[in-house]
């Protein structure tokens, strides 16, 4: 099995590259892979707890929850995060806060890294 | 070197994928990038398709456009997810968003 | 102990996404990934603008006056001042009609590094030799 680290960098809402990003590490982890998230740009506001799915518009914090629960590692840029208003307390649990040198030291360990570029 | 690119638009990734070196290359079609694979624009297929062999389109982007696999040129293979995990893993050494 | 060669390709133009300055960001954010890696581990990346990633690299650039954010140019002076390889594409450069002599450099700073035009070979050559590639 080997390790796959994801930048995802597209916003929540409006791109289909962030359900994407979903999707492919959902399928990695259940195939066994080790599976690394980083969130930067539009894509750190996924981070907030208490999505409402409504059906026009993607949602982030099932999938977030559910690749939790595999063990997949999310992070997501603090500064990124903050500058949109979104406070650590506000967060879904257990996806960590740090810097991007944290998605530099998961590219480290990688086998693959898959960089999804957003706006 | 065996790189992957996953090619997610339809005109925006053409012009970055023409200059790159065919040898090993091998593009695997998601999202709008999935057009590639069934268009013939003017009656043209895409020149994607005459880059490299090593060439797959993601089942579930097809299906999210209304597409099916019977649309799909011959040299394209059809993959989901899973499938798209293997090729990732197993086909290339490394792979690239466009 | 192991370092980990990444091809940064600034593919986009900066400014109206933030795609291609994140690039540079995280570039720099190799000065500190150590903190997190074993000792003698390193990753280092290789800064190339290609396409339309050659536009907004100019010297003269001033977005704190209209819109107070930082330019690009100083994110690109930054990395030549901590010691990063950035390459700028010939062919790209000479498509636009851009001088090599208006790309920034950070002698002000004292920086040793200075921006390297290459063709696209070079690029290619560079891909080749990471690890990953990761585009912005």
């Amino acid at each position: 099995m080997g390790v796959l680290t994801m930048g995802v960098f597209p916003g929540l809402v409006g791109s289909g590259s962030y359900d994407f990003a979903m999707k492919l590490a959902k399928a990695a982890a259940d195939k066994g892979h080790v599976v690394n998230i980083w969130f930067s740009g539009n894509a750190t506001v996924s981070v907030k707890a208490h999505q409402k799915h409504l059906k026009d518009y993607s949602t982030g914090e099932k999938y977030l929850v559910e690749l939790l629960e595999k063990g997949v590692e999310i992070c997501t840029c603090e500064a990124c995060t903050i500058s949109r208003g979104v406070q650590k307390t506000e967060s879904i649990a257990k996806i960590q806060w740090n810097a991007m040198h944290w998605y530099l030291s998961k590219i480290h360990c990688a086998d693959r890294v898959l960089q999804i570029g957003g706006e | 070197m065996k790189l992957g690119v996953l090619v997610s638009d339809y005109k925006i990734c053409v012009e970055t994928i023409d200059r790159m070196k065919s040898d090993n290359l091998g593009l695997v079609l998601v999202q709008n990038g999935v057009y590639h694979a069934v268009l013939k624009e003017g009656g043209k297929e895409s020149s994607l398709l005459g880059k490299t062999p090593r060439l797959y389109v993601l089942s579930e982007d097809l299906q999210s456009r209304g597409l099916s696999a019977e649309q799909v040129d011959k040299r394209v293979k059809v993959i989901d997810y899973s499938g798209l995990v293997d090729v990732i893993f197993n086909d290339f050494d490394k792979v690239a968003w466009l | 102990m192991a370092d980990v060669k990444c091809a940064f390709i600034v593919q986009r133009p900066q400014y109206k996404g933030e795609t291609s300055r994140l690039a540079l960001t995280h570039a720099l954010s190799y000065q500190t990934v150590e903190v997190l890696l074993d000792d003698g581990d390193t990753v280092t990346p290789s800064l190339c603008f290609v396409g339309e990633g050659v536009l907004g690299i100019s010297k003269g650039q001033n977005a704190m006056a209209p819109y107070g954010i930082n330019s690009s140019e100083l994110h690109v002076k930054n990395c030549l001042l901590v010691d990063l390889d950035v390459y700028v594409c010939k062919e790209d450069l000479e498509k636009y009609g851009i001088p090599e002599d208006q790309l920034p450099d950070a002698a002000d700073m004292e920086a040793e590094k200075t921006i390297n035009v290459v063709p696209f070979a070079e690029i290619e050559k560079i891909m080749e030799e990471a690890k990953h590639v990761l585009f912005f």
